[in-house]
């Protein structure tokens, strides 16, 4: 009955320390439609990841067919009719759909020349028996988001693919877009094949899958039949039941903050090319003492949000205000000079210089006597430097390359920077993303302590526990909008949030 | 220092090392093959800068420009810049100052000879920061940009040395000699040392204190090493395009300036040529530190010390030293040759 | 009409370098290896027709050591993972080195040697010669190739998303090597005209040929018919020029600096260009 089987498959990521996969059991039937779900780093692309080669298992194994089958590269992956269609698709822009379908297994005529005409004759057929509508003769770029998908497809189909994985295939896709997928792919179960869903959507998966595998913190769940659980009992084993993470949360309600404001986004928008707005409408502010926290799952536009604040990113409509001045657009050179601190998700690449020292990673940020007259003070950075060593206790020598260091140290490195700086405004993303608890209960610590001074923190957060364990007030993105704001009165549950993080529930 | 930063230092030592060696034991082959009178030649190209102080003395004047071109190679290097015009603006540089000499004769010769290298430093300066302003601008490939650039300008060069500049009572395609008052001492008789190697020397302590004492050189690094995080760090990016390329051109132009009062006392058509590559050979083996320029240079200057030795003694052609410099550059930069030292040295321990 | 029948003569090596490049260039290289591969094509040429005494059996050894020594460029900068750039400009002075030498081991001259006796291919005074003929053949076969075959295809591919190519099973390696192999068989074509056309090997007889090449390529829009039309308009901008010095009298080494001035204000005015249609976004997928 089972056709495809990973069993005990472990992932250990040295770099962030992060156990991806912890003893995973995955079963794939054949003519099914099998969603995995769960938040946000449970483990669900790695593990679709190993199946298709990109990545290898520490430990485990997987069997095709009741035989051990070794995939240690999407080469192997395609040889036994595996096929993926990533989140960011892997088309060649420049080229047709036809073309695209092809690549790699051409037809040919005389042993050495395109079959053009060929080509396009079984893109055709393809399209005809399942369904698609793409012209196989358009060029890709100029397609929607929508064909392109269906190009992604129909490769695998062209491949003559056993085993479809699709990584949060609805995420950039509109209502009637999505509906249409969902009928092709129960086409696809009918002709024979089988397919993995990747998603974090529960209307999606109670429409479609035939059975549905719940991963939290690198582990499976449960796997469950269609029917067997509904809605509720979905989110609770995705968010998991033991809300009450953090000790003594230090809530107060909304309303004490009307009034003055630090940071304020007033109708922030950006859109780009043909697809729906990136951000859409964006209204809301930052008083002082106040945590604002605002999350939403991935895709919908938290990482947008972010590059708006940090000034890194270039609106398309609305404005910007810090204590009323307008500040829209203006550099990050300039927002520097105002003295903001950010704490970045993506700490590897934007909040350190990987290949730069520990100490220089540290003294981007110029204050008062790190230089004089342009000439760096020594006496002062190299000070600077071992309080903050030892204050933050990262382990490392100052003078090696950041790269060398443990990824907690890397994370303490940029904390440890930008709490350096006094400010009355201070933005966080992911804060705990690659900590272990201890020192993301410090962080925490830190981030109350800058709220109890006065300050204004805005917290960016996928993690639900993180945003009910700090936020004043909660704002849930969905596709690129606020679908809610929401006071952390105490009332406030996980769930809540939950419904609508999944577009649930939106508050117009 | 702990036990990786001495291993990351031991790996490229070796890896450099072996790089090198295998050019050294390449131009022997190649003198076997090519000679008719191998083992002579292989003995000169070898021992011959050392044999004689007039060898000696020539091999370390001809590491002054190499210095110079190496220090601005690796200054734009650090910004992530390739400043492919050395050729050009040191020829500039070069025939500026031999220009602004012979139009200022009645300075004394210190204010003169500043005032010279001054403005073929500025010269060859300017050529150089047209390829960054022209990256920042319009967003045009300064390596590109740079090369051609330098290109157009050796003819221009060319033009003046042997048309508008030439000495008319020389049988050299050259200008006339500056004036005697311009020269610098000369340290190693009967060779053309001359005092100029000190300012090569001072040129890399400051280009070292400049990119790692000041700001500037900080921020400059940084952008070099991940402009994100420069610009997340509010460093504004843009800034460290066309002034790096200036500052590099101007290297390239006080070793063309140098060349001309230590040592050429002229402009002589084509006398800068392969320096500027020589800079950048050197620049790559010195992984871009100033300090590290200095010996980095002297391995050059000994490559082509050898080859002039064993030209003069046997039927070897100078050319050797540049075919032995491009064996260098096809594997200096090979990630798989430092690696496989790394893990060779790994499973040794 | 001079001034048109000269062009054609000289953008002929032009447009040989450019369709080699224009292969390494859609298989994302930036192949600045060019000018070398010419230099090794032009000495190597020219020996082997005065040794072998055939024209084409020379040409045909010519080319073929320009194709090694565009592997071993190739095999370096890939397998051993250099910066590719490096080592082709180490491709460049190695070609430029090992002319000299080898020619002054063989010939005893560092400067110019003149092969006498060799029969000329068809009448480069009447007409035009082989080599023309045989780059216009080339700027069909490379549009045929490119387009109308899976390797085109495959070319392209590698050239435009490396990681769409490698996860449908491809090696984007083997692809770039392919391409730089036929770049130097291209460029050996070219080196040959140079030598043959003069019956004479100087040193550095390329001139910075294979650098305008890349640019030629750049500015027929990478396509061997956009290439063909660019390396005429170059070819008639030289033609002009040596016109203009007959006429005006102005000094070889200004004329000589035209292409690389020419070349640098064609690539600005390109990019000032593309910013203007782009809508000054600079931004990459």
């Amino acid at each position: 009955m089972a056709y495809l089987t990973m069993e005990n498959i472990t992932r250990f990521y040295r770099d962030n320390h992060v156990l991806a996969n912890s003893n995973v059991d995955f079963e794939l039937r054949r003519n099914e439609i099998h969603a995995l779900v769960g938040e946000n780093g449970a483990g669900k692309t790695t593990l679709m990841k190993i199946l298709y080669g990109l990545e290898q298992p520490d430990e485990g194994r997987i069997f095709l067919n009741g035989s051990e089958v070794f995939i240690r590269s999407p080469l192997d992956a395609n040889r036994y009719g595996i096929g993926m269609v990533h989140q960011h698709f892997r088309l060649i822009p420049d080229f047709t759909a036809a073309e695209n379908i092809i690549f790699g297994m051409e037809p040919k005529r005389r042993l050495f020349f395109l079959n053009r005409r060929e080509a396009e004759e079984m893109v055709r057929s393809i399209s005809d028996q399942f369904g698609f509508d793409v012209d196989p003769s358009a060029v890709v770029k100029n397609m929607t988001v929508g064909e392109k998908q269906q190009v992604e497809i129909m490769r695998m189909l062209y491949r003559n693919d056993e085993t479809l994985i699709l990584d949060e295939p609805t995420s950039v896709l509109t209502g009637r877009q999505i509906e249409s997928l969902f009928y092709t792919l129960k086409k696809l179960t009918r002709a024979g094949k089988s397919i993995i869903l990747i998603t974090h959507k529960l209307n999606e998966v109670l429409s479609i899958a035939d059975r549905v595998s719940v991963m939290r913190q690198g582990k499976v769940k449960g796997t469950y039949r269609r029917g067997e659980v509904d809605k509720k009992e979905l989110s609770q084993l995705i968010f998991g039941r033991d809300v009450q993470f953090f000790a003594g949360r230090g809530v107060s309600s909304g309303h004490k903050f009307a009034g003055k404001k630090i940071f304020e986004l007033k109708n922030v928008s950006i859109r780009s090319g043909d697809i729906k707005p990136l951000l859409d409408s964006i209204c809301l502010s930052v008083s002082p003492g106040e945590i604002v926290g605002v999350t939403g799952a991935a895709g919908n536009g938290l990482r947008e949000l972010e590059d708006v604040v940090s000034g890194l990113r270039d609106l398309s409509g609305g404005q910007v205000f810090y204590h009323g001045e307008d500040i829209t657009n203006f550099s990050v050179h300039k927002f520097r000079e105002k003295g903001f601190a950010y704490v970045p998700a993506d700490r590897m690449k934007r909040g350190s210089s990987l290949q730069a020292s520990l100490k220089q990673n540290l003294i981007i940020i110029n204050h008062d006597g790190f230089s004089r007259f342009g000439i760096l003070n020594r006496r002062r950075i190299n000070s600077f430097v071992s309080k903050k060593l030892r204050q933050f206790s990262i382990d490392g020598n100052p003078d090696l390359p950041l790269h060398l260091l443990s990824g907690g140290n890397i994370q303490k490195t940029v904390l440890a920077r930008e709490l350096s700086i006094e400010t009355d405004f201070i933005i966080f993303s992911e804060p705990t993303w690659g900590l272990d608890s201890a020192a993301g209960e410090y962080v925490y610590k830190k981030i109350r302590t800058h709220r109890d001074k006065g300050k204004g923190v805005l917290l960016f957060s996928s993690n639900l526990d993180e945003i009910l364990g700090l936020a004043d007030t909660v704002f849930v993105l969905f596709h690129g909008r606020i679908a809610g704001r929401l006071d952390n009165d105490g009332s406030l549950t996980k769930e809540l949030v939950g419904t609508y993080m999944l577009g649930l529930e939106i508050d117009e | 220092m702990n036990r990786r930063e001495k291993e990351n230092i031991i790996v490229s030592f070796w890896g450099v090392l072996l790089v090198l060696g295998a050019s050294l034991l390449f131009a022997a082959v190649l003198i076997f093959l090519l000679s008719s009178e191998p083992l002579p030649a292989v003995k000169y190209f070898f021992t011959g800068p050392f044999l004689s102080r007039y060898f000696f003395g020539n091999m370390l004047d001809a590491a002054v420009p190499l210095i110079f071109t190496g220090l601005g190679i690796s200054l734009a290097f650090k910004a992530s810049l390739f400043n492919l015009g050395g050729e050009g603006q040191i020829y500039m540089g070069a025939l500026v100052t031999t220009v602004v000499c012979l139009a200022l004769p009645e300075f004394n010769g210190l204010a003169g000879g500043l005032t010279a290298l001054a403005a073929g430093s500025l010269a060859a300066g300017l050529l150089a920061a047209l390829s960054g302003y022209l990256k920042v601008k319009w967003n045009v490939d300064s390596m590109i940009s740079s090369f051609l650039l330098s290109s157009a300008v050796v003819y221009g060069v060319n033009f003046f040395i042997t048309g508008y500049f030439k000495d008319p009572s020389s049988s050299l395609l050259s200008t006339p000699f500056i004036d005697s008052r311009y020269f610098l001492p000369h340290l190693m008789n009967p060779s053309t040392l001359s005092t100029s190697i000190f300012f090569a020397l001072g040129g890399a302590v400051i280009i070292y204190f400049l990119l790692y004492r000041t700001r500037w050189g900080y921020e400059m690094t940084m952008c070099g090493l991940n402009p994100e995080f420069a610009r997340y760090g509010g460093v504004n990016v843009s800034s460290y395009v066309t002034m790096p390329f200036f500052l590099s051109g101007l290297m390239h132009g006080l070793g063309g300036g140098f060349a001309v009062l230590g040592t050429y006392h002229m402009s002589i058509k084509g006398f800068t040529s392969g320096m500027g590559w020589g800079g950048i050979a050197v620049a790559l083996i010195a992984k871009n530190n100033p300090l590290g320029v200095i010996p980095a240079a002297l391995f050059f200057a000994y490559l082509n010390a050898g080859s002039k030795a064993a030209m003069l003694h046997t039927d070897v052609t100078f050319e050797v030293a540049a075919v032995v410099e491009a064996f260098v550059f096809f594997f200096i930069t090979s990630e798989v040759i430092f690696s496989f030292i790394r893990r060779k040295r790994r499973s040794l321990l | 009409m001079k001034l048109v029948h000269d062009a054609v003569t000289i953008m002929t090596p032009f447009l040989l370098a450019a369709l080699g490049g224009l292969f390494t260039e859609l298989a994302g290289t930036l192949n600045i290896a060019l000018e070398g591969f010419m230099l090794i094509g032009a000495f190597f040429s020219i020996v082997f027709v005065s040794v072998t005494g055939s024209m084409l059996t020379g040409i045909l050894l010519g080319v073929l050591i320009t194709v090694i020594f565009a592997f071993i460029f190739g095999a370096v900068s890939l397998y051993l993972k250099t910066n590719i750039f490096i080592t082709g400009l180490a491709a460049n002075l190695m070609a430029s080195g090992l002319t000299v030498v080898l020619s002054a081991r063989f010939f005893g001259s560092k400067g110019v040697v003149t092969f006498s006796g060799l029969t000329p291919l068809k009448g480069l005074h009447s007409g035009y010669s082989f080599f023309v003929y045989t780059s216009w053949l080339l700027v069909v076969v490379s549009w045929f190739i490119i387009y109308h075959t899976a390797f085109g295809l495959r070319i392209r591919g590698t050239g435009i998303h490396p990681d769409a190519v490698s996860s449908l099973g491809l090696r984007p390696s083997q692809y770039k090597l392919a391409a730089i192999l036929i770049s130097g068989a291209a460029c050996g074509l070219a080196g040959a005209m140079l030598t043959l056309n003069v019956s004479a090997f100087v040193p550095g007889i390329t001139a910075g040929r294979g650098w305008i090449a890349l640019v030629v390529i750049y500015l027929g829009d990478r396509t061997p018919w956009g290439i063909l039309a660019a390396s005429f308009i170059f070819g008639l901008s030289i033609s002009f020029s040596n016109y203009a010095q007959g006429v005006l009298n102005l000094p070889a080494d200004i004329i000589l600096s035209f292409p690389y001035i020419l070349t640098v204000a064609a690539m600005t005015v390109y990019q000032i260009y593309r910013i203007k249609r782009k809508g000054g976004g600079l931004q990459h997928r």
